[in-house]
Protein backbone atom coordinates (compact mmCIF):
# COMPACT_ATOMS: atom_id res chain seq x y z
CA UNK A 1 0.00 0.00 0.00
CA UNK A 2 1.43 3.45 -0.61
CA UNK A 3 -0.21 6.56 0.08
CA UNK A 4 -1.35 7.62 -2.65
CA UNK A 5 -2.19 3.84 -4.37
CA UNK A 6 -4.61 2.12 -1.89
CA UNK A 7 -4.67 -1.25 -3.03
CA UNK A 8 -5.31 -3.89 -0.58
CA UNK A 9 -4.82 -7.22 -1.31
CA UNK A 10 -6.94 -9.60 -0.63
CA UNK A 11 -9.44 -6.37 -0.35
CA UNK A 12 -10.38 -7.83 3.50
CA UNK A 13 -9.24 -6.27 6.83
CA UNK A 14 -10.46 -6.11 10.36
CA UNK A 15 -12.14 -3.10 11.69
CA UNK A 16 -10.67 -1.02 14.44
CA UNK A 17 -11.41 -2.73 18.27
CA UNK A 18 -11.74 -5.92 15.97
CA UNK A 19 -8.20 -7.73 16.76
CA UNK A 20 -5.93 -5.99 19.29
CA UNK A 21 -3.49 -3.87 18.87
CA UNK A 22 -1.19 -5.88 17.17
CA UNK A 23 -0.90 -9.03 14.53
CA UNK A 24 -0.90 -11.73 17.20
CA UNK A 25 0.84 -14.55 15.36
CA UNK A 26 0.40 -16.69 17.56
CA UNK A 27 -3.84 -16.23 17.61
CA UNK A 28 -5.99 -17.52 15.58
CA UNK A 29 -6.04 -15.35 12.66
CA UNK A 30 -4.77 -16.32 8.93
CA UNK A 31 -2.77 -13.20 8.13
CA UNK A 32 -1.86 -14.37 4.86
CA UNK A 33 -5.82 -14.00 4.19
CA UNK A 34 -6.28 -10.64 5.50
CA UNK A 35 -4.85 -7.30 2.97
CA UNK A 36 -4.33 -4.76 6.39
CA UNK A 37 -4.69 -5.05 10.06
CA UNK A 38 -6.34 -1.88 11.69
CA UNK A 39 -5.18 -1.40 15.48
CA UNK A 40 -7.36 -0.89 17.96
CA UNK A 41 -8.73 2.91 18.29
CA UNK A 42 -5.41 4.54 20.13
CA UNK A 43 -6.05 8.26 21.92
CA UNK A 44 -3.22 10.23 22.89
CA UNK A 45 -4.05 9.97 26.80
CA UNK A 46 -5.53 6.65 28.12
CA UNK A 47 -9.09 6.08 27.84
CA UNK A 48 -10.63 3.69 30.31
CA UNK A 49 -13.50 1.25 30.11
CA UNK A 50 -17.20 2.72 29.75
CA UNK A 51 -19.32 2.44 33.01
CA UNK A 52 -22.18 0.56 33.36
CA UNK A 53 -23.72 -2.22 30.61
CA UNK A 54 -21.62 -2.56 27.67
CA UNK A 55 -23.07 -5.33 25.65
CA UNK A 56 -26.59 -5.99 24.69
CA UNK A 57 -27.58 -9.08 22.29
CA UNK A 58 -30.83 -8.05 20.46
CA UNK A 59 -32.11 -10.26 17.04
CA UNK A 60 -29.19 -10.00 14.50
CA UNK A 61 -26.39 -8.59 16.05
CA UNK A 62 -25.55 -6.65 20.04
CA UNK A 63 -24.93 -3.26 20.87
CA UNK A 64 -21.26 -2.27 22.51
CA UNK A 65 -20.40 0.67 24.55
CA UNK A 66 -16.97 0.19 25.19
CA UNK A 67 -15.60 3.41 25.36
CA UNK A 68 -12.69 2.08 23.67
CA UNK A 69 -10.53 1.96 25.89
CA UNK A 70 -6.55 1.83 25.01
CA UNK A 71 -3.56 2.44 27.49
CA UNK A 72 -2.87 5.82 25.43
CA UNK A 73 -0.62 6.67 22.59
CA UNK A 74 2.84 6.82 24.52
CA UNK A 75 2.17 3.11 25.84
CA UNK A 76 0.77 1.52 22.75
CA UNK A 77 3.78 2.89 21.08
CA UNK A 78 5.59 1.37 24.00
CA UNK A 79 4.42 -2.19 24.02
CA UNK A 80 3.58 -2.98 20.38
CA UNK A 81 5.35 -0.84 17.90
CA UNK A 82 7.91 -3.66 17.61
CA UNK A 83 4.96 -5.79 16.56
CA UNK A 84 3.96 -4.12 13.69
CA UNK A 85 7.24 -3.64 12.43
CA UNK A 86 7.22 -7.67 11.89
CA UNK A 87 3.58 -7.43 10.94
CA UNK A 88 2.85 -9.77 8.02
CA UNK A 89 0.45 -7.29 6.43
CA UNK A 90 0.37 -3.69 6.11
CA UNK A 91 -0.76 -1.85 9.60
CA UNK A 92 -2.64 0.85 9.73
CA UNK A 93 -3.01 2.90 13.15
CA UNK A 94 -6.82 3.81 14.28
CA UNK A 95 -6.33 7.50 16.44
CA UNK A 96 -9.05 8.89 18.03
CA UNK A 97 -8.28 12.47 18.99
CA UNK A 98 -10.55 14.98 21.03
CA UNK A 99 -8.86 17.69 18.38
CA UNK A 100 -6.49 18.64 15.51
CA UNK A 101 -3.72 18.64 17.42
CA UNK A 102 -3.46 15.68 19.56
CA UNK A 103 -4.25 13.83 15.76
CA UNK A 104 -1.17 15.68 14.54
CA UNK A 105 0.89 15.18 17.44
CA UNK A 106 0.48 11.88 17.31
CA UNK A 107 0.39 11.41 12.95
CA UNK A 108 3.73 13.22 12.92
CA UNK A 109 5.18 10.71 15.65
CA UNK A 110 3.54 7.53 13.73
CA UNK A 111 5.42 8.56 10.38
CA UNK A 112 8.79 7.68 12.50
CA UNK A 113 7.44 4.31 13.45
CA UNK A 114 8.75 1.46 11.43
CA UNK A 115 5.67 -0.82 9.98
CA UNK A 116 2.77 1.65 10.45
CA UNK A 117 1.45 1.18 6.42
CA UNK A 118 -1.14 4.23 6.81
CA UNK A 119 -3.73 6.20 9.57
CA UNK A 120 -7.26 5.49 9.69
CA UNK A 121 -9.07 8.50 11.73
CA UNK A 122 -12.38 7.83 13.76
CA UNK A 123 -14.12 11.12 13.81
CA UNK A 124 -17.45 11.92 16.52
CA UNK A 125 -20.61 11.23 15.32
CA UNK A 126 -21.46 14.69 15.89
CA UNK A 127 -18.93 15.93 13.84
CA UNK A 128 -19.07 18.81 11.33
CA UNK A 129 -17.39 19.22 7.79
CA UNK A 130 -15.26 21.96 8.97
CA UNK A 131 -14.13 19.68 11.80
CA UNK A 132 -13.74 16.23 9.16
CA UNK A 133 -11.52 18.66 7.26
CA UNK A 134 -9.71 19.58 9.66
CA UNK A 135 -8.99 16.29 11.06
CA UNK A 136 -8.25 15.12 8.02
CA UNK A 137 -5.44 17.84 6.85
CA UNK A 138 -4.00 17.23 10.74
CA UNK A 139 -3.25 13.96 10.02
CA UNK A 140 -2.18 14.20 6.59
CA UNK A 141 1.55 14.07 5.74
CA UNK A 142 4.01 11.39 4.74
CA UNK A 143 1.47 8.40 5.27
CA UNK A 144 -2.08 7.61 3.67
CA UNK A 145 -4.98 8.75 5.73
CA UNK A 146 -8.45 6.92 5.92
CA UNK A 147 -11.23 8.77 7.24
CA UNK A 148 -13.35 6.82 9.66
CA UNK A 149 -16.50 8.43 9.27
CA UNK A 150 -19.90 8.10 11.02
CA UNK A 151 -22.14 5.50 8.86
CA UNK A 152 -25.13 7.84 9.51
CA UNK A 153 -23.37 10.55 7.66
CA UNK A 154 -20.82 9.39 5.76
CA UNK A 155 -22.39 10.96 2.97
CA UNK A 156 -22.97 14.23 3.95
CA UNK A 157 -19.17 14.12 5.75
CA UNK A 158 -17.52 12.09 3.02
CA UNK A 159 -16.48 15.03 0.24
CA UNK A 160 -14.94 16.97 2.77
CA UNK A 161 -12.52 14.10 3.71
CA UNK A 162 -11.65 13.60 0.53
CA UNK A 163 -11.26 16.97 -0.71
CA UNK A 164 -8.56 17.36 2.65
CA UNK A 165 -6.83 14.88 1.61
CA UNK A 166 -7.90 11.57 2.49
CA UNK A 167 -7.02 8.89 0.47
CA UNK A 168 -10.66 6.54 1.36
CA UNK A 169 -13.63 7.00 3.92
CA UNK A 170 -14.61 3.72 5.69
CA UNK A 171 -17.72 3.53 8.15
CA UNK A 172 -18.04 3.68 11.75
CA UNK A 173 -20.64 1.11 13.01
CA UNK A 174 -24.05 2.80 13.26
CA UNK A 175 -25.29 3.82 16.98
CA UNK A 176 -28.35 2.88 18.63
CA UNK A 177 -29.85 2.46 21.76
CA UNK A 178 -31.20 -1.16 23.14
CA UNK A 179 -32.87 -1.41 26.92
CA UNK A 180 -31.10 -3.52 29.27
CA UNK A 181 -32.09 -5.80 31.93
CA UNK A 182 -32.18 -3.74 34.61
CA UNK A 183 -35.00 -0.95 32.36
CA UNK A 184 -31.99 1.20 31.99
CA UNK A 185 -31.30 2.36 28.11
CA UNK A 186 -27.52 1.65 26.76
CA UNK A 187 -26.28 4.02 23.46
CA UNK A 188 -23.41 1.97 21.56
CA UNK A 189 -22.34 0.63 18.62
CA UNK A 190 -24.62 -1.50 16.77
CA UNK A 191 -22.59 -4.84 15.07
CA UNK A 192 -24.34 -8.06 13.40
CA UNK A 193 -25.59 -9.13 9.75
CA UNK A 194 -28.94 -7.11 10.74
CA UNK A 195 -26.73 -3.50 9.88
CA UNK A 196 -25.58 -5.24 6.66
CA UNK A 197 -28.36 -3.23 4.62
CA UNK A 198 -27.78 0.04 5.74
CA UNK A 199 -23.83 -0.33 5.51
CA UNK A 200 -24.68 -1.36 1.81
CA UNK A 201 -27.08 1.73 0.87
CA UNK A 202 -24.18 3.87 2.22
CA UNK A 203 -21.37 2.44 0.11
CA UNK A 204 -23.24 2.13 -3.08
CA UNK A 205 -24.20 6.02 -2.18
CA UNK A 206 -20.44 6.85 -1.38
CA UNK A 207 -18.83 5.11 -4.22
CA UNK A 208 -22.07 6.63 -6.66
CA UNK A 209 -20.32 10.36 -5.47
CA UNK A 210 -16.94 8.43 -6.36
CA UNK A 211 -15.77 8.27 -3.26
CA UNK A 212 -13.09 5.67 -2.46
CA UNK A 213 -15.20 3.88 0.11
CA UNK A 214 -13.90 0.86 2.23
CA UNK A 215 -17.16 -0.63 3.15
CA UNK A 216 -18.40 -2.27 6.73
CA UNK A 217 -21.02 -3.17 8.80
CA UNK A 218 -22.81 -6.49 9.10
CA UNK A 219 -20.18 -8.44 6.94
CA UNK A 220 -20.26 -12.27 7.85
CA UNK A 221 -20.98 -14.27 4.56
CA UNK A 222 -19.11 -14.53 1.48
CA UNK A 223 -22.32 -12.92 -0.16
CA UNK A 224 -22.09 -10.31 1.78
CA UNK A 225 -18.39 -9.50 0.68
CA UNK A 226 -19.14 -9.79 -2.87
CA UNK A 227 -22.40 -7.58 -2.45
CA UNK A 228 -20.03 -4.51 -1.23
CA UNK A 229 -17.24 -5.15 -3.57
CA UNK A 230 -19.88 -4.92 -6.49
CA UNK A 231 -21.39 -1.91 -4.88
CA UNK A 232 -17.92 -0.54 -5.70
CA UNK A 233 -16.17 -1.05 -2.22
CA UNK A 234 -12.47 -0.96 -2.77
CA UNK A 235 -12.32 -3.31 0.45
CA UNK A 236 -14.23 -4.56 3.21
CA UNK A 237 -13.52 -4.34 6.79
CA UNK A 238 -14.48 -7.13 9.17
CA UNK A 239 -16.10 -7.13 12.58
CA UNK A 240 -17.90 -9.45 15.43
CA UNK A 241 -17.08 -12.23 12.06
CA UNK A 242 -13.59 -12.18 13.67
CA UNK A 243 -14.97 -12.81 17.71
CA UNK A 244 -16.59 -16.29 16.13
CA UNK A 245 -14.42 -19.18 16.78
CA UNK A 246 -14.00 -20.05 12.94
CA UNK A 247 -12.76 -16.96 12.45
CA UNK A 248 -13.53 -15.32 8.70
CA UNK A 249 -13.49 -18.80 7.19
CA UNK A 250 -16.87 -18.11 5.93
CA UNK A 251 -15.61 -15.75 3.53
CA UNK A 252 -13.55 -17.91 1.83
CA UNK B 1 -5.76 -20.59 22.29
CA UNK B 2 -6.54 -23.28 19.45
CA UNK B 3 -9.43 -24.31 17.50
CA UNK B 4 -11.40 -27.47 17.54
CA UNK B 5 -13.88 -28.87 15.55
CA UNK B 6 -17.15 -30.30 17.50
CA UNK B 7 -20.81 -31.32 18.37
CA UNK B 8 -23.53 -31.34 20.11
CA UNK B 9 -23.70 -35.19 21.25
CA UNK B 10 -26.78 -34.78 23.87
CA UNK B 11 -29.34 -32.49 25.52
CA UNK B 12 -30.44 -33.43 29.21
CA UNK B 13 -33.05 -31.42 31.28
CA UNK B 14 -33.27 -33.42 34.98
CA UNK B 15 -35.51 -32.69 37.33
CA UNK B 16 -34.46 -29.22 39.20
CA UNK B 17 -31.71 -28.64 36.96
CA UNK B 18 -31.00 -26.14 33.34
CA UNK B 19 -30.88 -27.63 30.24
CA UNK B 20 -27.91 -29.07 29.83
CA UNK B 21 -25.56 -30.08 26.42
CA UNK B 22 -22.87 -32.05 25.96
CA UNK B 23 -20.17 -31.51 23.67
CA UNK B 24 -18.02 -34.00 21.87
CA UNK B 25 -14.66 -32.59 21.26
CA UNK B 26 -11.27 -33.52 21.90
CA UNK B 27 -9.60 -34.05 25.08
CA UNK B 28 -7.25 -30.68 24.83
CA UNK B 29 -10.96 -28.77 24.22
CA UNK B 30 -12.56 -29.37 27.60
CA UNK B 31 -12.18 -26.36 30.43
CA UNK B 32 -10.70 -27.12 33.10
CA UNK B 33 -13.42 -26.09 36.18
CA UNK B 34 -13.43 -21.79 35.79
CA UNK B 35 -12.12 -21.81 32.34
CA UNK B 36 -14.54 -21.44 29.32
CA UNK B 37 -14.67 -22.77 25.99
CA UNK B 38 -15.68 -20.28 23.28
CA UNK B 39 -18.73 -22.28 20.52
CA UNK B 40 -19.96 -20.92 17.50
CA UNK B 41 -22.88 -23.09 15.40
CA UNK B 42 -20.19 -23.57 12.61
CA UNK B 43 -23.44 -23.40 9.89
CA UNK B 44 -26.01 -20.84 11.49
CA UNK B 45 -24.72 -17.40 11.09
CA UNK B 46 -27.73 -16.05 12.63
CA UNK B 47 -25.75 -16.87 16.06
CA UNK B 48 -23.82 -13.84 15.47
CA UNK B 49 -21.26 -14.68 18.22
CA UNK B 50 -19.58 -17.60 20.22
CA UNK B 51 -21.07 -18.51 23.27
CA UNK B 52 -18.64 -18.98 26.46
CA UNK B 53 -19.17 -22.84 27.52
CA UNK B 54 -17.90 -23.85 31.19
CA UNK B 55 -17.38 -27.78 32.23
CA UNK B 56 -20.16 -28.94 34.44
CA UNK B 57 -18.28 -32.79 34.20
CA UNK B 58 -16.37 -34.48 32.01
CA UNK B 59 -17.86 -37.30 30.56
CA UNK B 60 -16.47 -39.71 27.01
CA UNK B 61 -14.89 -38.00 24.91
CA UNK B 62 -16.01 -34.62 25.68
CA UNK B 63 -17.97 -32.97 28.47
CA UNK B 64 -21.11 -31.51 29.98
CA UNK B 65 -21.33 -27.87 29.67
CA UNK B 66 -23.08 -25.16 31.71
CA UNK B 67 -26.04 -22.84 30.31
CA UNK B 68 -26.75 -20.72 28.73
CA UNK B 69 -26.52 -21.38 25.45
CA UNK B 70 -28.48 -20.96 21.95
CA UNK B 71 -31.94 -22.74 22.01
CA UNK B 72 -31.24 -23.37 18.34
CA UNK B 73 -28.34 -25.91 19.42
CA UNK B 74 -29.52 -29.39 18.88
CA UNK B 75 -28.03 -32.80 18.87
CA UNK B 76 -25.92 -32.97 15.93
CA UNK B 77 -25.29 -29.57 15.93
CA UNK B 78 -21.33 -28.83 14.21
CA UNK B 79 -20.00 -26.74 16.77
CA UNK B 80 -16.34 -24.23 15.99
CA UNK B 81 -14.61 -24.49 19.58
CA UNK B 82 -11.66 -21.87 20.29
CA UNK B 83 -10.13 -22.64 24.06
CA UNK B 84 -9.62 -23.50 26.42
CA UNK B 85 -9.84 -19.85 27.29
CA UNK B 86 -8.97 -18.13 30.86
CA UNK B 87 -7.93 -18.55 33.87
CA UNK B 88 -9.86 -21.13 36.10
CA UNK B 89 -9.87 -21.91 39.84
CA UNK B 90 -6.85 -22.84 41.83
CA UNK B 91 -7.33 -24.41 44.65
CA UNK B 92 -5.00 -24.82 47.72
CA UNK B 93 -4.06 -29.08 47.64
CA UNK B 94 -4.26 -29.08 51.78
CA UNK B 95 -7.75 -27.90 51.01
CA UNK B 96 -9.75 -29.22 54.11
CA UNK B 97 -13.47 -27.01 53.89
CA UNK B 98 -14.42 -25.10 51.21
CA UNK B 99 -16.55 -22.57 50.98
CA UNK B 100 -18.82 -21.89 47.52
CA UNK B 101 -20.66 -19.15 46.92
CA UNK B 102 -23.18 -18.79 43.92
CA UNK B 103 -24.51 -15.32 43.34
CA UNK B 104 -25.65 -16.18 39.54
CA UNK B 105 -28.53 -17.26 37.75
CA UNK B 106 -27.09 -20.54 38.02
CA UNK B 107 -24.75 -23.01 39.97
CA UNK B 108 -23.46 -24.63 37.20
CA UNK B 109 -20.21 -22.91 36.70
CA UNK B 110 -19.35 -24.51 40.23
CA UNK B 111 -20.17 -28.21 39.22
CA UNK B 112 -17.42 -29.42 38.89
CA UNK B 113 -15.70 -28.01 41.66
CA UNK B 114 -18.05 -29.60 43.57
CA UNK B 115 -17.63 -32.99 42.47
CA UNK B 116 -13.86 -32.72 42.59
CA UNK B 117 -14.20 -31.69 46.26
CA UNK B 118 -16.64 -34.52 46.86
CA UNK B 119 -14.60 -37.01 45.99
CA UNK B 120 -12.03 -35.92 48.62
CA UNK B 121 -12.40 -35.79 52.37
CA UNK B 122 -12.78 -32.26 52.88
CA UNK B 123 -15.75 -30.37 53.81
CA UNK B 124 -17.94 -28.03 51.49
CA UNK B 125 -20.71 -25.63 52.36
CA UNK B 126 -22.40 -23.83 49.29
CA UNK B 127 -24.13 -20.49 49.94
CA UNK B 128 -26.59 -19.21 47.53
CA UNK B 129 -30.29 -18.54 47.21
CA UNK B 130 -30.70 -20.78 43.76
CA UNK B 131 -32.89 -23.23 43.45
CA UNK B 132 -30.69 -25.99 43.32
CA UNK B 133 -30.19 -29.53 41.33
CA UNK B 134 -29.62 -32.71 43.20
CA UNK B 135 -25.96 -32.33 44.66
CA UNK B 136 -23.50 -34.59 46.49
CA UNK B 137 -24.89 -35.30 49.76
CA UNK B 138 -21.43 -34.06 51.14
CA UNK B 139 -22.19 -30.35 50.61
CA UNK B 140 -23.91 -28.59 52.82
CA UNK B 141 -26.35 -25.80 51.62
CA UNK B 142 -27.27 -22.21 52.94
CA UNK B 143 -28.95 -19.32 52.14
CA UNK B 144 -26.77 -16.01 51.02
CA UNK B 145 -27.74 -14.51 54.51
CA UNK B 146 -26.50 -17.16 56.56
CA UNK B 147 -22.83 -16.48 54.62
CA UNK B 148 -22.09 -13.59 57.11
CA UNK B 149 -21.83 -16.26 60.07
CA UNK B 150 -19.64 -18.63 58.94
CA UNK B 151 -16.93 -16.67 57.52
CA UNK B 152 -15.02 -18.15 60.32
CA UNK B 153 -15.12 -21.78 58.39
CA UNK B 154 -13.90 -22.31 55.55
CA UNK B 155 -10.11 -22.71 54.64
CA UNK B 156 -10.66 -21.53 51.25
CA UNK B 157 -13.78 -19.99 48.79
CA UNK B 158 -14.72 -19.68 45.43
CA UNK B 159 -17.00 -17.57 43.98
CA UNK B 160 -19.78 -16.88 41.53
CA UNK B 161 -20.46 -13.53 41.06
CA UNK B 162 -21.61 -11.59 38.21
CA UNK B 163 -20.43 -8.54 36.93
CA UNK B 164 -22.98 -6.21 38.26
CA UNK B 165 -23.36 -7.67 41.27
CA UNK B 166 -20.10 -7.26 42.60
CA UNK B 167 -21.00 -4.01 44.23
CA UNK B 168 -23.39 -6.02 46.83
CA UNK B 169 -20.88 -8.91 47.35
CA UNK B 170 -19.40 -6.64 50.45
CA UNK B 171 -22.91 -6.71 52.12
CA UNK B 172 -23.27 -10.28 51.55
CA UNK B 173 -19.68 -10.87 53.30
CA UNK B 174 -21.06 -8.99 55.83
CA UNK B 175 -17.53 -6.96 55.35
CA UNK B 176 -17.24 -3.50 55.95
CA UNK B 177 -14.95 -1.05 53.85
CA UNK B 178 -11.29 -2.22 53.98
CA UNK B 179 -11.34 -5.16 56.20
CA UNK B 180 -11.13 -8.70 53.49
CA UNK B 181 -12.23 -12.35 54.03
CA UNK B 182 -10.32 -14.43 57.04
CA UNK B 183 -9.20 -16.64 54.36
CA UNK B 184 -8.21 -17.25 50.80
CA UNK B 185 -10.63 -16.66 47.84
CA UNK B 186 -11.63 -16.90 44.28
CA UNK B 187 -14.17 -15.18 42.17
CA UNK B 188 -15.41 -16.23 38.91
CA UNK B 189 -16.93 -13.41 37.27
CA UNK B 190 -19.72 -13.94 35.06
CA UNK B 191 -20.27 -11.13 32.14
CA UNK B 192 -20.67 -10.92 28.09
CA UNK B 193 -17.30 -11.71 26.40
CA UNK B 194 -18.18 -11.09 23.21
CA UNK B 195 -14.21 -11.24 22.10
CA UNK B 196 -13.25 -13.52 24.16
CA UNK B 197 -9.96 -11.99 24.62
CA UNK B 198 -9.65 -11.64 20.67
CA UNK B 199 -9.59 -8.09 20.66
CA UNK B 200 -9.09 -6.59 24.11
CA UNK B 201 -12.51 -4.87 23.28
CA UNK B 202 -12.86 -3.91 27.03
CA UNK B 203 -16.40 -5.15 27.36
CA UNK B 204 -16.01 -7.32 29.98
CA UNK B 205 -13.70 -5.11 31.84
CA UNK B 206 -13.49 -5.31 35.74
CA UNK B 207 -12.06 -3.04 38.04
CA UNK B 208 -8.66 -4.65 39.81
CA UNK B 209 -6.24 -2.52 42.31
CA UNK B 210 -4.05 -3.16 39.67
CA UNK B 211 -6.47 -1.10 36.90
CA UNK B 212 -8.70 -2.49 34.35
CA UNK B 213 -8.81 -6.55 33.89
CA UNK B 214 -10.15 -8.40 31.73
CA UNK B 215 -12.38 -11.11 32.07
CA UNK B 216 -11.95 -12.67 29.12
CA UNK B 217 -8.00 -13.23 29.29
CA UNK B 218 -7.07 -12.04 32.99
CA UNK B 219 -10.09 -14.35 34.17
CA UNK B 220 -12.79 -15.07 34.46
CA UNK B 221 -11.69 -16.54 37.63
CA UNK B 222 -9.49 -13.76 39.51
CA UNK B 223 -8.23 -13.47 43.19
CA UNK B 224 -10.73 -11.81 44.85
CA UNK B 225 -8.21 -9.41 46.99
CA UNK B 226 -6.94 -8.96 43.45
CA UNK B 227 -10.49 -6.66 42.37
CA UNK B 228 -11.88 -4.19 43.42
CA UNK B 229 -15.08 -4.64 45.39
Amino acid sequence: MTKNDLVFEPPIMNAAGCLGFFPDLHGMTDWGRLGAFITNPVSLTPRTPARGCRFQAYAGGYLLHTGYPNPGFSQVLRRHAGHWSGSPVPVIVHLLGRGTEEIAKMARRLETVEGVSGLEIGVVSDASAEMVAALTQAASGELPVIMQLPMERSVELASAAIQAGAVAVSLAAPRGITQAQEGEFVQGRLYGPAILPLALRKVHELTQLGIPTIGAGGIYTQEHKNAMLTAGALAVQLDGLLWRGAGFSSLL
Amino acid sequence: MARYTGRVSEIRLEAGRDMEVRIACPAGAIPSVGQYLLASDADNLDDVLGVPLFAIEKSHHGFWAAPLYPITWTPGTTLDLVGPLGHGFDLPHNLQRLGLVAMGETVSRLMLLIHRTAQTKGGMTLFTDLTLPMLPTALEIYPLASMKEALDWPDFMALDVPLRRMVELRDVLGLSYGTGLPCPAQVLVTTPIPCAGIAQCGACAVPSRRGWKLVCEDGPVFELNSLKW
